[in-house]
């Protein structure tokens, strides 16, 4: 049967919209659900996505990566892979199926928001394969880690910790409520898609591939690939929007959304991705620091991306190159010393090995980070492991819902960005953080950090045992060391050489 | 007398955390109950020195005998605790 060629009619049938007859334009795209911004119906209708695809192309592909994903699970499932694994490298899949999988689900409803509401038929068009990614995402990402429940209670996190009050969980809850949960189609399309998957969802994924490639973990590399690909795909949408409300007059409110989402990804990437990179891998498959992927695959892209959009770089852009080299040590630090609260065994990357390594990609860490490690290595190797465990909470931003950290030992450079509002004195980890919030504070005033619901009595006991218990963290699921402070003899080692 | 939460900021250390005072406490016992949850944990201890209070980013020291509930401050306050030579 003769069949029309797809560039025929492809561009007919993605840009399909229609005049409504039993309802109004408002009533069928409300504005709240919409975002349209008073831009007409005709400028939405010049949305031009930069990928292309059509259903039943989309349904082969799809179709293809997971027989692909699936087949190599079930033919590495025998191989036992996770038996002989470094424990580093079971941290990391246990603490990006827990931090990532629901939120798939969720990411699936930020889709379908679009897919409904947008005005521009080309973003619909998209969203509803970016909500069939989505879903996907959010599928295989709990098949594969159930798998391994039987070998520990912490992979059950995976489905887990996003319905617990865990301080991570509270962390990216916040932030994806406030980038896909709670915003019109055009601001998602914005926030979610360019602002954090086109550089952090994407990008990450693609460095977390190659890493598993190196760990010889192949499971975990074709999955990740197989989302990665799709990532790549529906990124793309959120590039047209900003597009279309630059050419209309609203290019500060689109500047907005994109910085607001930037720092707000970033700060979640820099307590997720940063430890794994330059922690949790093991050193011989560690191939670039955190700090120089970041600059490859996330700063450079984006200012060229920005650029081509003519956006200029966010106003933070100099402090976030500067945290490069130290937020996301701070919360590996904290992650490390507040182990217990956590779903996965952190790893502490701090041998003599590691802390060479650290030492030539972050010149200054031993005189820096490395003195707070010093006194933690001190303690593990004199018997006093009660001393690396924490007796009260870290101070918590009021924006990222992340400890403020800062710059340790003879950098001591520690600072809390406050704001006084209503009466009550909110903590920031930077200016970013706080302008993050003064940008709309009717949007955020009213949310409980964990110190707040500390503070007013929902965290029973009032101490670090109840603060376990409000995080739905049991004995046999709270985090401890990733390798039972086997890094920390060769300290004893080298001590007794010396 | 009354316990009021603050945010602590300890030189050296890496991370604000939330410590407990009490309003009738001296400036050196609030460094002391500071000190609990960072020195010797992530901090070296410096005992040539003294460990002074001042309201974060402050240059100024508050007196050691000083009381809490002169300093006036706020709920949730953030405090530096410094090591100095007396």
């Amino acid at each position: 049967m003769y069949q029309i060629p797809r560039e025929e009619w492809y561009d007919l049938t993605r840009a399909v919209n229609w005049t409504p007859k039993y309802v109004t334009e408002e009533e069928l795209f409300p504005e709240e659900m919409s975002g349209a911004r008073g831009i007409p119906m005709a400028e939405w209708e010049t949305y031009d996505e930069p990928y292309k695809v059509t259903y039943p192309e989309y349904v082969s592909v799809q179709r293809e990566k997971d027989s692909g994903a699936y087949s190599v699970k079930a033919a590495l499932e025998r191989d036992a892979y996770v038996d002989r694994a470094d424990p580093g490298w079971i941290s990391t899949m246990i603490a990006h199926y827990g931090a990532i999988s629901v939120n798939e689900y969720g990411a699936s409803t930020g889709e379908a928001r679009m897919a409904r509401f947008a005005k521009a038929p080309g973003n619909r068009n998209m969203a509803i394969f970016g909500a069939l990614d989505e879903n996907r995402h959010g599928q295989i990402q709990l098949y594969f880690p159930h798998a391994n429940i039987k070998r520990s209670r912490q992979w059950d996190w995976a489905h887990k910790a996003m319905h617990t009050n865990d301080w991570a969980a509270i962390a990216a809850r916040s932030f994806f409520d406030d980038i896909m949960f709670t915003r019109d189609a055009v601001a998602v399309s914005i926030m979610l898609t360019f602002g954090f998957e086109t550089g952090f969802t994407n990008m990450q994924f693609l460095g977390l591939a190659a890493d598993a490639s190196n760990a010889g973990d192949h499971t975990f590399a074709s999955l990740i690939s197989s989302v990665q690909t799709d990532e790549a795909r529906h990124a793309q949408q959120g590039g047209p929007s900003l597009k279309i409300l630059i050419a209309n007059g609203k290019k500060e409110e689109a500047k907005k959304l994109v910085d607001v989402s930037i720092w707000r990804a970033w700060k979640l990437f820099s307590v997720l991705t940063g430890p794994i990179m330059d922690y949790y891998t093991p050193l011989e498959h560690r191939e670039q620091s955190f700090k120089e992927f970041m600059v490859e695959w996330i700063i450079i892209q984006f200012e060229r991306q920005l650029a081509d959009l003519g956006l200029d770089a966010p106003w933070f852009w100099e402090d976030l190159t500067n945290d490069l080299d130290i937020t996301h040590h701070g919360m590996h630090l904290g992650v490390y010393f507040w182990r217990k609260t956590v779903w996965w065994n952190p790893a502490a990357g701090a041998s003599p090995e590691d802390r060479e390594w650290l030492e030539e990609k972050y010149p200054g860490w031993n005189k820096t980070w490395g003195k707070c490690w010093d006194v933690i290595t001190d303690n593990l190797n004199n018997d006093r492991e009660d001393l690396t465990l924490p007796e009260t909470l870290p101070y918590v931003c009021n924006m990222s819902q992340l400890p403020i950290v800062g710059m340790p030992g003879d950098g001591w450079e520690v600072k809390d960005y406050q704001l006084e509002l209503d009466g009550r004195l909110y903590h920031f980890a930077s200016e970013a953080d706080r302008w993050c919030f003064e940008q709309d504070p009717e949007r955020y005033k009213q949310h409980q950090n964990l110190i707040d619901r500390f503070l007013t009595g929902q965290i029973q006991p009032a101490d670090l045992s109840g603060a376990l218990l409000y995080m739905s963290l049991g004995p046999e699921e709270m985090g401890k060391d990733a390798h039972d402070y086997e890094w920390a003899e060769g300290f004893k080692n080298k001590n007794k050489v010396g | 007398m009354a316990a009021l939460p603050i945010c602590l900021n300890f030189e050296g250390d890496f991370v604000l955390q939330l410590v407990g005072v009490d309003t009738e406490d001296t400036m050196d016992q609030v460094a002391e109950k500071c000190a609990h949850h960072t020195v010797n944990r992530r901090v070296a201890p410096q005992p040539e020195k003294v460990m002074r209070v001042r309201l974060h980013g402050s240059s100024e020291s508050y007196p050691r005998d000083m009381k809490v509930s002169d300093a006036h401050w706020r709920l949730t306050e953030t405090i530096d605790v410094i090591f100095a030579d007396k």
